[in-house]
């Protein structure tokens, strides 16, 4: 059946105004970063920088201040702007990196091995300990800010990768856990059994016969875990001290509410940090889709 | 033969229990002594300004937290918070959806860019639009001020008003592209013949949607208020970053609220209260909405 050209038309129209919503505040983040602060605080606004510069990312990426930032009374530049912050993106995305990296594998491995018990094997306990799994999760993070920060203390973590990456995974397992259990419980079990009559262990028949075939919804678990890492705020600005653990989320918050940071640079450092789970979503697209639609759907 | 069957259920719960060995650990670590730790420092009087003295007060740090005229004025601008991001997350979500889900080139590329604004981390989106809407150096103000519609940049963070709608506005666009993604796949499974027999009957586009589009819908939406109504509880980062709770407490979140409570006044039985409160505030939802859900599932 063919569209008729009003309908096309709308449809088009709406499309635009769409993409303008979801990527506009992105391109203009973006076209801040290619500017300095003299231009980007011109009113009205240059929508195509007068005077484009890679200043901005030279300054993070190997943070030797270029001659822009050069400090000249005479004129409004930015070398008098605090931008401590926006500088510290490129360790503070290794930390993020390290911490998200480490609580998806680890994420994969406990909910995967758990998972597959819940959904294939019999067990005293098995409907208790799944729902207090379960209802662990409902319990929000803001309530046990406290006691994290004193388990944590007396667990000697403070200020380190460990402390984040315990937490995250206690945040996110719960969730992994039943998607991973609903996936399995939608394989038929004929694989494994053929393993296991082959002469393999359990644990064979999961990691040699069922993983392979699940690949798609460890995939998901692993992007879902990735993500939440990633993104954590509370704990993260809560649990590090320093930039030996401070991730993203907790160096550019900090630069957001410092009236004095320079814009330009940190809108650099923004662009730098949406990269890799902009990149990570992409990449993942088909898993991440289907397997939300499976996991909210039915 | 019944040696061996016992042998291997033994074996099969010796497996069993250490595959949830190590998930059960670090949830019991960081779920059960949270709560009794909570529950422990909400029952004595705990003030980091003093520290060493715990006398235990009972039931004080409660009605105390309570009686914080605070608590309801922030429990109020949650619940207005909360109903605006859930009615607009639906509506903007199914007419998405439904744009989305038309066969057109269009379609296929906002489909992918869709899943930009949900890959971002709250606290970037929300320094990205906190820029978006500031009084100096923001673009919202700019694009205002070269339409000719205002003749001074105007300062959105300044009024109430503008200040919760620009946290509605970013709250949305991290959110409604969830909700497109799983409305769209609801709407991919309903089969077509359904559309048809539909229009064949003579139903215009409310019609086919209302009697058609909806009940498909309707087990999705479900979760998606349940989704929505939690995160207005918990939404701690955009506030942080956006507005830190002003003007005037206008966009004081509980989630906000808490955590200024137990940092600023350093009193962490008071604090460990507040906690249980809101968890508790939390569990009677969940509970609500899963009911909610059980009943939606018994209606299928």
């Amino acid at each position: 059946m063919r569209m008729s050209i009003g309908k096309r038309i709308f449809l088009y129209v709406m499309s635009v105004i769409l993409a303008i919503w979801l990527i506009g505040p992105i391109l203009w983040i973006v076209d801040a970063s290619f500017q300095l602060d003299n231009e980007l605080f011109s009113i009205p606004p240059h929508w195509i920088p007068h005077n484009p510069t890679l200043d901005n990312y030279k300054y993070i990426i190997t943070r030797v201040p270029p001659p822009a930032y050069d400090y000249d009374p005479g004129q409004i530049k930015m070398g008098h702007k605090a931008s401590g912050e926006a500088l510290a993106a490129i360790p503070a995305l290794k930390n993020s990196f390290i911490v998200s990296v480490a609580t998806m594998f680890l994420n994969v491995a406990i909910s995967v091995l758990a998972a597959y018990a819940f959904s294939r094997l019999k067990f005293t306990g098995r409907n208790t300990s799944f729902s207090f799994i379960m209802l662990s999760r409902l319990i929000p993070a803001i309530a046990v800010a406290i006691p994290f920060f004193a388990i944590i203390q007396r667990l000697r973590l403070l200020d380190t990768h460990l402390a984040l990456i315990l937490v995250y995974l206690a945040f996110t397992l719960p969730f992994t856990i039943w998607f991973m259990t609903k996936y399995f419980d939608f394989m038929p079990p004929d694989l494994e059994d053929a393993a296991m009559v082959d002469g393999c262990t359990r644990f064979q028949a999961l990691t040699k016969a069922v993983i392979p075939v699940v690949a798609p919804g460890i995939a998901a678990t692993g992007a879902f875990a990735f993500m939440n890492a990633y993104s954590e705020f509370l704990f993260a600005v809560l649990l590090t001290k320093t930039m030996a653990s401070k991730t993203v989320p907790v160096v550019l918050s900090a630069a957001a509410i410092n009236h004095d940071v320079s814009y330009a640079l940190a809108s650099t450092a923004v662009v730098l940090a949406i990269i890799p789970p902009i990149v990570f979503a992409l990449v993942f697209r088909n898993y991440i889709t289907s397997g939300l639609s499976m996991a909210f759907g039915k | 033969m019944k040696a061996s069957a016992y042998s291997a259920a033994r074996r099969r719960h010796i497996y069993a229990y250490l595959s949830i060995l190590p998930a059960i650990l670090i949830i019991v670590l960081f779920t059960v002594y949270p709560v009794l730790y909570n529950l422990d420092l909400a029952l004595h009087k705990n003030v980091l300004t003093a520290p060493g003295k715990h006398p235990f007060t009972g039931p004080k740090n409660f009605v105390d937290v309570l009686k914080n005229p605070g608590l309801i004025r922030s429990f109020k601008t949650t619940a207005q918070f909360t109903a605006v991001i859930v009615v607009g997350d639906v509506i903007l979500g199914i007419l998405i959806a439904l744009l989305l889900n038309e066969k057109f080139l269009g379609a296929r590329v906002l489909q992918v860019l869709i899943l930009i604004p949900w890959a971002i981390p709250v606290v970037m989106a929300g320094i990205i639009w906190r820029w978006m809407f500031a009084g100096n150096v923001g673009v919202i103000n700019g694009l205002l001020y070269s339409l000719g519609i205002i003749d001074k940049y105007y300062s959105f963070f300044g009024n109430p008003m503008t200040a919760k709608m620009a946290l509605t506005v970013a709250r949305l666009w991290k959110d409604v592209p969830l909700a497109t993604i799983l409305l769209l796949a609801t709407l991919q499974v309903i089969p077509h013949e359904l559309y048809d027999a539909a229009k064949i009957d003579g139903g215009g586009v409310w019609a086919v949607f209302r009697y058609v589009t909806f009940p498909f819908l309707r087990p999705t939406l479900t979760v998606l208020l349940i989704l929505e109504t939690l995160i207005g509880f918990v939404t701690f980062d955009l506030v942080y970053v956006m507005t830190g709770g002003g003007p005037a407490d206008a966009t004081m979140l509980l989630a906000w609220y808490t955590y200024t409570e137990i940092f600023t006044h350093l009193n962490l039985g008071r604090g460990a209260a507040l906690a249980f409160i809101i968890a508790l505030l939390t569990l009677v939802m969940a509970v609500f909405y899963f009911w909610a859900l059980r009943s939606e599932e018994i209606y299928q």
